[in-house]
Parts: structure tokens; C-alpha cells; sequence
């Protein structure tokens, strides 16, 4: 088939750029590939999924009658599998042949398993995908004494499902705190107390070194002797795009498809955008990967935009993390980095469990973290894509981060 | 008298039915017979007869039209050139400074190739101050566009102002027509008048169709003068094309009139000469050419004169735009001398107007005419038959060859 | 096309900082008089003026709420699907059921509209109260408004335009947007009157056997406009069809020279639509001064020279002279509040069924006023923000009233510097145009209560 659009994926990136192809180009034919065979979703909810509290036919982010009166040819339960862009044709894992003019990669990515002996011969649980969280739904039910790999988003939201379901559960981390790519070691400590409080056993600063079975039992060797003893094995030690179909496509890739702040690859009439991107982080300016939610949409828009021509295309403003994270009914937010010689600020009552830390490097904001401290991310964001000089503010800042920060938004916007 | 206006009112009156009226009264009676659709006022003297005679029409239930008391004669046109583009058939009345307050719509009607018909009551110009008849302000519009007609008596003109409904609307005149009466003489003299039966009328006056040609109708939407000209594009072509059909529709004018006075003459029993009226001139050796109410006293003269032996005729101007120059031409074919009077002055040329006319008709005969102007009966003064004596006896010293260099004025030793 | 809505505007300027707004909010959403809780946050301002962010002069108060995004980022960032924008409404709502909680979509708004409610923890946001905003209607100051402007966009964007593609105004010229609102607004069964002016002299009644017009329009004199419409209006009513008669005229045709004819239509209550759209002079000739044309302004006829700096008498406030022939509606409007001149427009077609409706738009000239072309809407609000325009309107029952009081009003100094027609003005210049906004302010008001009293 020919197609002037097509977009392979189906999540965020994916459906962000249909909508804003769309916005411009209502007419222009359009096809959506993905090899998920569910209607589309987060990989963000499926947490929720484990824990019941979603069930797998609300989660969906688009339905037919979308496509339809979008004029979107929807090719679920094919992957794309080569990609000829001299050609302007991708081949799919059914065989078929797409001809397109313009071509935006949205594939995502999958889980990273590590190289761990023994692993490959084990029985294990990974969460990425829909089936992937029913499975491990069911596995829940019965699951005693789980082990999870990873102390990464997916994994926290997998141990607290678990130990809400009664199970006593074993968070093994390599790094020395958990969620450590997102918070410090004060809020990180905050959450890990949630965890143990609630019967949850968190090992940090340790590797696991083999992976046996025994049994129906599987055992999880850690570098210092100790050895689990699991009946569920959740590996979750994050995802890396899988980008086996660039092969000799001639589009540049290092972990992912670098793309420059209009979404373009290195080849003509092909964009990336979402997880399987490396676009330029805001901070440093170097491309990275930066898996996350916000940043899929938002590259996806910005791809779909230039796609179609949209003359209110605008250059990426660079990646920030940003997160939200709940925990026993507690939140948790991280926007922004801590730069390098950066001032920091912070009041921490641990008494109430309540921390925030605003970094500060050259008077403008870089980052704003909290721990059952409520403030509105997506301002802080917008401050720091600004380089806003809050220097003066700093102090009222800290005090109250909410009236401050929408102050400063009200006055950003006019 | 009123009774016979009330059934000449209705259509149940069918038969003729002679009544004592003023002219000013009997242009009123005449309007009401071809059932208006809108009248627009202001009273000026010696109009104001007139108006209010169509507004008691009007009050009184005799006559079906709108009547417009406009704040000033430039919005009384203006109001029956709105009302004749949306289809309304239209006349009012004015005189002297109205006029001349009116003259900006005034010179646009022929353009807008608006049927209107309006009466005027003529009178002298100011300054100074005078309210009394003269031609001089008909004379003063005469390139403006418009058919002028004089009337000479009461009688003619009622009949001359029901047939100038007929001219104005003719398809192949389309052009606004002034009913000439003079002021004090025709609008305020009474006289005894025939009506024409109101079914008489209707039928002579036929299907209304006003506005075929340019219609401001939103079931026909057009613009309606748009501008036209300059020195570019399909510019001046488009003027001159417009102008070319207006000055044929003028000369066609020429043979309308003949045609309706014809009909109305076979219709009514009631002749008059449409262009030109020869009176006495069988083996006339000399002519007078006079113009309106004063034709009576001149016929008078002549009569006398000719009971004394004098061959002379009257030459009377009735349609004086368009300037029937072939008729004149023809009246005046055998005649020696030639005395044109004038109710109005000349500037320019040290003449009356007429005079400053029927020059151009004498390069027709082809032999130069011993001609005088006299100018008399300005701002209300009589033109008495003693008058005309005097006329005669002056024309006919032109025999012998004493041409006067100037004009004459006849109420000069009055 | 898409689809427009409704929103709620915020007027710092005229917040006094109740907190009824919040109460209402608090009260209606969570039966709660727990200000926290409500949907909207009006915040005093605390920050030094002029810094961090100098974005002209600090407001006394910020709001926080949701704006309802065209293209909302907390949708685009929900994993659950549990927020959507309602494309009939515009509201961006929220399904509880499905909502897990994960406050993504705090961290995707940028300008705080989401955020938990701190009884529950949570998101809540503002869904509009179904089209009634709880909000606006406990605001005692006005501060806060409920635009449903959109309305314009929504129903006249499915007008036929009545005017022609390509009409020749100067580039940024709102003449044009006042005539192609208006008259699509009207709709076909019209016939039109454009005198000599900038209308016609864009081309709206065409050249040369062309029209620029889809319904009958003529060029009347500059000077008969409403006798004309009045001919036009009274013969359709005698044969029984409902049209309305319309002119778009000049402020210099209507004030000056047509002045006598228009006043006589009003007198005698002739059933025409008359809109003015008021360029303070005769732009369309050459930037002549006309009686609508204010103290000390540069123009081709009061120029500015070493004895007179401009036009050395006051504008001729002729909407105000409508009132004094008791039309059956007069009402003067702005192009940069379009709301209320639609409003406006409506009131004065229906008036024009049945008398005389007067409609004055202030419409500031690029070309004439010499400004750039960019800044024509921002020069018709400051218009309004200084008093030295005021919208307001007349009907003989109910007397005259405010549309758009403006309680704190900017120096007019503000207004005449945003255009080089009064770059040369003296100090003493500027004081008499602002004695002169007072007076006429003054007068108006005056009117206004006589209203207000009866």
C-alpha cells in the first residue's frame, strides 16, 4: 500500500503526532502500524493494571471510531521489520510493503534484560506491554515470596501492587537508592521507608550475579552471598529501544535514533520521536535518551507537526526529566536536574515525611523535587525551559512552592 | 369640486368629470391617478400648493402611497431615487432654491436612469430675494440630464403630467422627466379642467416594471453604480458606453413624447403638440417663440395682429429637453424674422436662453434668420398681450434689418 | 472548521481580592468553604514588581485555573485516558473512574489548571460549571468574566461572508472586519449602502460593471445615505418583503456632509440598520480632518506646523447627537471587543424592524493614525481602557448605559502615544484631551444615572 503518512507505534508519540498531522493535513492518507495487538495504550498504566485498579478495557487512548473519523488506517499486530528509506518503503513482519512519504518511528521500546547467568533459563516476569501485565495480574494471586529486579518507576509500582496483595516482597537495586535516577538520597530514603514500612524488604547497592532454578522455585544469587528465593521474578531494570529493523536503513542510531530538535533522523522523510529517540537534553545539550511520558508527547507533536508541514512547527526545547510518583498514598515529583555545582535548597521535615529541594545554578531554576510537598510540575518545567531567575523568589520559593510557582506563571503568561 | 376629485380618486369613477382647480392642484390630481407608490415632500413656494394638495390625498384615503416628509428637497430626491431602485414608482415637486439645493441628486438621476417624475414649479433665482415664477431655474439645470416639458395651461398640465409617467418609464427613455408649470402663473391660476376617467388612466398607464434595468433587490443581487472609469482598463470605455446610451435615450425621448401625446390624444380626446406647437404660422413671415404660460397672451397678440394684417405665428417650445431641433427647424422653415422670448436671462451670452438655443436651430435652416431675444416676466412680472404688441412690432423692425445687439426688456418701462 | 468556546476572562486590574470567587468555587464543586479546595486561585501578588519576569507592570493579583486548552497537554500526558476535551462544551474533563492517580497531568499543565484537592489528594479542575460559571457570577467587581465570545466564531464562521474575496483595504485594516462581521450577520436579504469612503474604496461596491458585494449595494452620495435607504426600506415595506436596509458609512459622510439626512431618517424613525465605522476623518482620500476628528490630531488638513499643531477643535461626539433624536437604538462599539459589538449588532437589526438603529464602531486607521499595522485591535482596546472611547448603549425605554465601564481608567497620555497622529502633541495638548476625556466621560455618566434612576 501507498501512504503519505505513516507512523510505526502506537503510544504517546505515536498518537500525538496523528493528532497533530491531522490538525493540519485532515485529508492527507495516514497509516498507524504497531505490533501490539491491543487497541493503544500507556505502558504507564499498566501498573494499574497489575493492581486491579485498571482494567484492561478503559485503559485504551484511542478507539475505532477514532481512526475512522480521523481517516487513520490502523494496522494493529504488525512490527515493522525493515525499513528502506532510499525506497521510501518499510516491510512488515506480515510481509507486507508500505510506501510512504513521510515516516515517523515511534516504536518504543522494550524491556533491558541483563546479562545475568542463568537468567535466560529462568522463569520471569518483565512490564512493558498489556499481556505482559495480565500476566504478571495472575502471577500476583499466588505469588508468596517475589522478587523484584529493579528499583526503577516500574519496578516501585510492581513491588507496592505486590505487597498490597499480600505477598512479601524483596526490591533488589544495583544502585545504592532507589528511583535513583529521579531523586536523592533524602527522598529516595522517604519512599524506601514507605516500603519497609509497609513489609517491603529493599536491597540496594547490590547485583545479582546468577539466577537458578530449583524446582518450581527460582534463586537469586546477589553479589554479597545472600540468595532469594522467589515463586515471581519481576525483572524490571528498564527498557532500551530495539531498533533491529534499522539495519542497514543508513538512519543514525546509538542506543536510539538521534534525532535533531525538528525530530528528523538522518535520513530524509523519516522523524523519531518518544523512547526509542535520543533528542538533546535541555541541560547539556547531548542526546539522550529520556523515556519518559511528557517527553513522547511532546516530540511526537512536534514530529507530526513538521510532518505535515505545519507552519507553527517549533524546535525542541531539549528533554527534562519529570516524573510523578505515588506510593502508599504518598506522591512523590522530580522536574528538572541538578546540575553540577548547583545551590541547593532545601527543608526536609522528617517528623511528616515532607521534603523539597530546589536546585538553583547561575540564580535560574534547574530542578524541583518533593516528596508529599505538592507543587505544579508542569510550571517548574516552564520555568526551567525559561531560565527563570528565581533568585529574588528563592526563599518564598521554598516556603511555598505552590502560590510562588503559580504567582510566577500567572505574571510568565501574559 | 371636491366631490369630483373624490371619484377622480377611486377607480369606481370611470367617466370624464370637469372641475375648477389650480395647476399646483391639478399636477396633485394628476399624481394620484397613476397610483404612486412613493411621494417625498418639502414645501417651497409657490410649490407648497402642490405638496399639501398630495398630502391631504394621502390623509384623506384618496391616494395609495407613501409620502415621505423629507427634512429637505436634497433627501426628497434621494428618498425617490431609493424607492424607484427598489421598484416604487415616485414623484415629488420643488422649485427655484429647492432645486438648487436638490442639484447634487438632481444630476445624478439621469444616470441612475431613474423614471422619476417631478414637478417644477418654476421661479426665478436668487439673488435677489424673490419668490416668484421664472424659468430660470429650469434653465440653469438644463444640461443636468433630465426631460424638461412646459406646460402652457391647467389643463395641460394634469395631462402632461400623467403622460410623464409614461414617458419617464418608457423602455427605451428610462430617463427622470421635470413637468415644467410656471410659478404663480400655472401653479396658483385656476382654471376649469377635464379629468380623465381613473380607468382610462389605469389603462393607459399600463404594467409597472420601474426598476428592470437596475434594481437594488436582494432576489437579484447587483451593485448598483459601481465606479466608473478613469484613464485605465475597461475604464473609459465603460463611461463612454454609459454616457452614449444616455444621450440616445434622450434623442429617443424625441419620438416617445410623439408617441404618447398621440395616445393620449387618441385615449382622452385631448391634443397637445408633443415638441413643438405652431400657432398661426401658415404664410407667417415672422415668428414668435415663446415658452409656458405666456404662450396665452401671445396667442392673443398674434391674433389681434393678424386680424390688423400682420403675418405673424407663434412657434411654442413644449418638450425643451431633449431640444427638438428638427422640429424647431421645420417650423421655422419660411419664416424672416424671429422673436424669442424668455422668461430667464442668459449670462453668458447677453440673451435668454431659448434665444442662445434656437441659434443652433438656425444653422439647420442653413440661412441666417434675423432673430431677437427679449427677456420678460422675470421673478413674477406679467407678460401681457400688450406685451407681445410690443414683440410683434420689434420683431417685425427685423424685416427691414435692424437686428438689436442685445436683448430686449420687455418689462423694462413697466 | 473547528469549533470555539466559552471561557472566563480575568481583569486583574479590577480584582479587589474577596475571595468570593473561590468561596463560590469551593461551595459548588466540594460544598466545602474551604477556599483551598477551589478550582480557580486568585493569589495576591507578592513579588517585587518588574522582577523575575518583567512582563509589563505587575498585576495586584494572578489567577491559576485551567484554560481549556485547544490542545490540552494533561490529555496528551494522561495515561489512562481519564482526561478528554469535550469538543462540545470545550470543558476538559475528567472520568474519576478511571483516574489513577498518577499526577502526570500536573507535571503536563503549564499553567497550574490541575491539581489535587487537598481533601482528597485527588486531581480536580475546573469543568465550567456546565456553562455557568459559579465564579464569575459571585464576582462583585467584574474582574472575572464569562466570554462566550466564541459564539462569533462558532455561528458567523457558518455565514456566508457577503462581501467578495479580495477586497482592497490597507493591510491591517479592521474597516474590513467590521463590514464582513456585520454584514454576514445581517445576511442576504439586505441591501446595502457603502458612500464614498473607505467601504467602497476597497471595493465592496466594485468597478467598472463589477461588484465586490453578494447582496444589492449602491454607492449612495456622500451625502443622502439614509435618504436613500429610507426610499429603499419604505418601498419594500409597502409591497409587503422584510428587508433590512443597511449602510456602512464613514464618520465623515455621517458627521459632516450626510449629517442632514441622517438626522432627518432618525427623526422620522426610517427602519435602517446605520453602522458607522469611525475612522476620525477621511482616510480613504487622503487623511483629511472631519468633525469626527479629535483634538490635536495630525491629519492632510490640520497639519502640523510652527502656528498649529493639528486639529485645533474637538471631535463632534455624534453618537451622542443620535440619542438627542430618541432613536429607537444607538450604541457605539469597539473591534477589540467583539463580543459586545455583536451584542450590539443584534439589538440594533432588531431595532432596525422597527425604527431608526444607530451603530458607531470606533475603528482605528493604520494608515491615517500611523501605526503599525499590527497594532490596530491593541489601539481600539487602549481607546477604550483610557475613556477616551466609550462603549455604551441607548434605547428610548431604558435610557442609556454602560456596556464596558472601565472604573480605572489608563492616562489617555497612554492611548495617543501608541500612534504618530499625536506624536507632536505639546503637554498642554495632552491636558486638554484629557480634560476633555473627563468632560465627556463626565457627560455620559451623567446620562447614565438619569438612566439608572428612572
Amino acid at each position: 500500500m501507498d501512504t503519505r503518512y505513516l507512523v510505526v507505534g502506537s503510544s504517546h508519540a505515536a498518537l500525538e503526532a496523528v493528532a497533530a498531522i491531522r490538525m493540519h493535513d485532515p485529508d492527507g492518507s495516514l497509516a498507524l502500524v504497531t505490533r501490539d495487538r491491543h487497541p493503544p495504550y500507556s505502558p504507564t498504566v499498566l501498573p494499574y493494571v497489575v493492581s486491579g485498579r485498571s482494567v484492561p478495557e478503559s485503559v485504551r487512548l484511542r478507539d475505532d471510531r477514532y481512526f475512522t473519523a480521523n481517516r487513520v488506517t490502523y494496522l494493529p499486530g504488525r512490527a515493522l521489520v525493515r525499513l528502506r528509506p532510499e525506497h521510501g518503503t518499510a516491510t512488515l513482519s506480515d510481509g507486507a510493503t508500505i510506501a510512504y512519504d513521510k515516516l515517523l518511528l515511534a516504536t518504543g521500546a522494550t524491556p533491558a534484560i541483563p546479562p545475568i547467568p542463568g537468567l535466560d533459563r529462568a522463569a520471569y516476569h518483565v512490564l512493558r506491554t498489556l499481556d505482559d501485565a495480565l500476566a504478571l495480574r495472575s502471577a500476583i494471586a499466588t505469588a508468596r515470596r517475589p522478587v523484584v529486579l529493579g528499583g526503577g518507576l516500574v519496578g516501585m509500582h510492581a513491588a507496592e501492587n505486590l505487597v498490597e496483595a499480600g505477598a512479601a516482597v524483596t526490591v533488589v537495586e544495583m544502585q545504592p537508592r532507589v528511583l535513583g535516577a529521579y531523586f536523592d538520597p533524602i527522598a529516595a530514603g522517604l519512599i524506601e521507608r514507605a516500603f519497609v514500612a509497609h513489609g517491603a524488604r529493599i536491597v540496594t547497592g547490590r547485583r545479582v550475579v546468577a539466577v537458578s532454578r530449583e524446582d518450581a522455585a527460582t534463586r537469586v544469587h546477589l553479589d554479597d552471598g545472600d540468595t532469594l528465593t522467589t515463586d515471581l521474578l519481576l525483572v524490571a531494570t528498564g527498557v532500551k529501544p530495539d531498533l533491529a529493523y534499522l539495519a542497514d536503513s543508513g538512519v543514525a542510531h546509538e542506543a536510539g535514533i538521534l534525532v535533531d530538535d525538528g525530530m528528523r533522523t538522518s535520513v530524509a522523510n523519516v522523524w523519531a520521536a518518544g523512547d526509542c529517540a535520543q533528542a538533546r537534553d535541555f541541560l547539556t545539550g547531548r542526546p539522550i535518551l529520556n523515556a519518559i511520558l511528557p517527553e513522547a508527547a511532546e516530540q511526537g507533536r512536534l514530529a507530526g507537526m513538521a510532518m505535515a508541514g505545519d507552519p507553527g512547527t517549533r524546535s525542541y526545547a531539549g528533554g527534562v526529566p519529570l516524573n510523578t510518583y505515588r506510593f502508599f498514598g504518598h506522591h512523590a515529583i522530580a522536574v528538572g536536574t541538578v546540575p553540577a555545582g548547583a545551590a541547593d535548597h532545601l527543608r526536609h521535615d522528617a517528623a511528616h515525611g515532607r521534603y523539597l529541594r530546589i536546585a538553583v545554578a547561575d540564580g535560574r531554576l534547574h530542578g524541583m523535587f518533593g516528596v508529599d510537598v505538592f507543587f505544579d510540575g508542569g510550571v517548574m518545567r516552564q520555568l526551567i525551559l525559561r531560565r527563570t531567575d528565581v533568585s529574588a523568589v528563592i526563599d518564598r520559593l521554598l516556603a511555598d512552592p505552590l502560590r510562588t510557582g503559580r504567582e510566577l506563571m500567572s505574571r510568565m503568561w501574559k | 369640486m371636491t366631490m369630483a376629485v373624490r371619484e377622480a380618486g377611486t377607480a369606481a369613477a370611470t367617466r370624464p368629470r370637469h372641475i375648477v382647480c389650480e395647476g399646483n392642484e391639478a399636477a396633485a390630481l394628476a399624481v394620484a391617478m397613476v397610483r404612486p407608490d412613493m411621494l417625498s415632500v418639502y414645501p417651497i413656494t409657490p410649490q407648497s400648493s402642490l405638496v399639501e394638495h398630495l398630502a391631504k390625498l394621502c390623509a384623506d384615503g384618496r391616494m395609495d402611497a407613501e409620502i415621505v416628509d423629507a427634512e429637505g428637497e436634497h433627501s426628497v430626491l434621494s428618498v425617490l431615487q431609493g424607492a424607484a431602485l427598489a421598484g416604487g414608482r415616485t414623484f415629488t415637486a420643488t422649485c427655484g432654491p429647492g432645486l438648487a439645493f436638490m442639484f447634487e441628486p438632481y444630476w445624478r438621476t439621469p444616470g441612475l436612469r431613474l423614471p422619476i417624475v417631478m414637478a417644477l414649479v418654476t421661479r426665478d433665482g436668487i439673488t435677489p430675494q424673490s419668490v416668484w415664477g421664472g424659468h430660470q431655474d429650469a434653465m440653469t439645470v438644463r444640461e443636468a440630464g433630465w426631460i424638461q416639458i412646459y406646460c402652457e395651461t391647467v389643463q395641460e398640465v394634469l395631462d402632461t403630467t400623467i403622460m410623464a409617467f409614461r414617458i419617464a418609464e418608457h423602455r427605451d427613455v428610462m430617463l427622470p422627466v421635470n413637468v415644467c408649470l410656471d410659478g404663480n402663473y400655472l401653479s396658483y391660476g385656476a382654471a376649469r379642467v377635464t379629468l380623465p376617467d381613473q380607468a382610462g388612466v389605469d389603462a393607459f398607464m399600463g404594467e409597472r416594471n420601474i426598476n428592470w434595468h437596475a434594481a437594488l433587490d436582494p432576489l437579484r443581487p447587483m451593485a448598483v453604480d459601481p465606479l466608473t472609469g478613469g484613464s485605465g482598463g475597461k475604464g473609459p470605455a465603460a463611461f463612454l458606453r454609459y454616457r452614449k446610451g444616455q444621450c440616445r435615450s434622450m434623442q429617443n425621448a424625441l419620438r416617445v413624447i410623439t408617441e404618447v401625446h398621440d395616445e393620449y390624444a387618441a385615449r382622452f380626446g385631448r391634443a397637445f403638440a408633443p415638441l413643438v406647437e405652431r400657432y398661426r404660422m401658415d404664410d407667417a413671415e415672422m415668428a414668435l417663440v415663446t415658452l409656458g404660460s405666456m404662450t396665452g397672451a401671445a396667442k392673443d397678440a398674434v391674433d389681434e395682429a393678424r386680424a390688423a394684417g400682420r403675418r405673424v405665428g407663434i412657434v411654442k417650445i413644449k418638450t425643451f429637453s431633449p431640444f427638438p431641433v428638427e422640429a424647431l427647424a421645420q417650423a421655422l422653415a419660411g419664416v424672416g424674422a424671429i422673436g424669442v422670448v424668455d422668461r430667464s436671462v442668459g449670462f453668458r451670452w447677453n440673451c435668454g436662453p431659448v434665444f442662445q438655443e434656437l441659434l443652433g436651430v438656425l444653422y439647420r435652416l442653413g440661412r441666417p434668420v434675423p432673430t431677437a431675444s427679449f427677456i420678460g416676466g422675470l421673478a413674477g412680472a406679467d407678460l401681457t398681450v400688450e406685451h407681445f404688441h410690443a414683440v410683434i412690432a420689434r420683431t417685425a423692425a427685423l424685416l427691414g434689418g435692424d437686428v438689436p445687439d442685445g436683448p430686449i426688456w420687455v418689462n423694462e418701462n413697466d | 472548521m473547528g469549533h470555539a468556546y466559552a471561557t472566563i476572562a480575568f481583569e486583574a486590574a479590577r480584582c479587589d481580592g474577596c475571595q468570593d470567587c473561590m468561596r463560590a468555587c469551593a461551595t459548588a464543586k466540594c460544598g466545602s468553604d474551604d477556599i483551598s479546595r477551589a478550582r480557580l486561585q486568585v493569589l495576591p501578588a507578592v513579588l517585587p514588581a518588574g522582577q523575575p519576569l518583567d512582563g509589563g507592570a505587575p498585576a495586584s493579583f494572578e489567577l491559576a485555573m485551567c484554560r481549556q486548552c485547544g490542545d490540552p497537554r494533561c490529555v496528551a500526558v494522561c495515561p489512562a485516558g481519564a482526561l478528554a476535551k469535550d469538543v462540545e462544551t470545550g470543558v476538559i474533563t475528567r472520568n474519576a473512574d478511571t483516574c489513577v492517580d498518577c499526577l502526570l497531568c500536573t507535571v503536563g499543565c503549564a499553567y497550574a489548571g490541575i491539581a489535587p484537592d487537598p481533601a482528597d489528594g485527588r486531581v480536580a479542575k475546573c469543568d465550567m460549571c456546565d456553562g455557568a460559571p459559579a465564579c464569575v457570577a459571585a464576582c462583585p467587581t467584574g474582574a472575572l468574566r464569562h466570554v462566550t465570545t466564541a459564539r462569533i466564531y462558532n455561528e458567523v464562521g457558518d455565514w456566508e461572508d457577503l462581501f467578495a474575496p479580495g477586497l482592497a483595504g490597507c493591510q491591517g485594516c479592521n474597516s474590513e472586519l467590521v463590514m464582513r462581521h456585520a454584514l454576514r450577520r445581517v445576511g442576504p436579504d439586505t441591501v446595502l449602502a457603502t458612500p464614498p469612503g473607505c467601504v467602497p474604496g476597497m471595493g465592496s461596491v466594485g468597478y467598472n460593471g463589477l461588484t465586490g458585494t453578494k447582496v444589492p449595494v449602491f454607492h449612495p452620495l456622500l451625502t443622502n445615505t439614509a435618504a436613500m435607504l429610507a426610499g429603499v426600506k419604505r418601498q419594500y415595506k409597502r409591497v409587503g418583503r422584510d428587508i433590512t436596509a443597511m449602510a456602512i458609512a464613514g464618520d465623515g459622510g455621517a458627521s459632516d456632509v450626510g449629517f442632514q439626512s441622517l438626522s432627518g431618517a432618525a427623526e422620522r424613525g426610517e427602519e435602517i440598520l446605520f453602522l458607522v465605522i469611525d475612522n476620525e476623518g477621511y482616510m480613504n482620500t487622503g487623511m483629511q480632518r472631519s468633525s469626527c476628528t479629535p483634538y490635536g490630531a495630525w491629519t492632510s488638513t490640520t497639519p502640523v506646523g510652527r502656528e498649529t499643531k493639528g486639529k485645533s477643535q474637538d471631535a463632534k461626539n455624534l453618537p451622542l447627537l443620535m440619542v438627542g433624536h430618541r432613536c429607537a437604538y444607538v450604541a457605539t462599539a469597539s473591534t477589540a471587543f467583539m463580543q459586545d459589538f455583536y451584542d450590539k449588532l443584534d439589538k440594533a437589526i432588531a431595532a432596525s424592524k422597527h425604527g431608526f438603529a444607530y451603530l458607531h464602531v470606533y475603528s482605528p486607521c493604520t494608515t491615517g493614525w500611523r501605526f503599525p499595522t499590527e497594532r490596530n485591535i491593541a489601539v481600539a482596546r487602549t481607546a477604550v481602557e483610557t475613556n477616551f472611547v466609550m462603549l455604551w448603549e441607548f434605547t428610548p425605554q431604558d435610557g442609556l448605559h454602560l456596556t464596558h465601564p472601565i472604573e480605572s481608567p489608563r492616562p489617555v497620555a497612554d492611548y495617543l502615544k501608541a500612534m504618530g497622529r499625536f506624536r507632536h502633541l505639546t503637554d498642554d495638548q495632552i491636558g486638554h484631551i484629557q480634560a476633555k476625556v473627563e468632560e465627556n466621560r463626565a457627560v455620559i455618566a451623567q446620562i447614565a444615572a438619569g438612566a439608572a434612576a428612572r
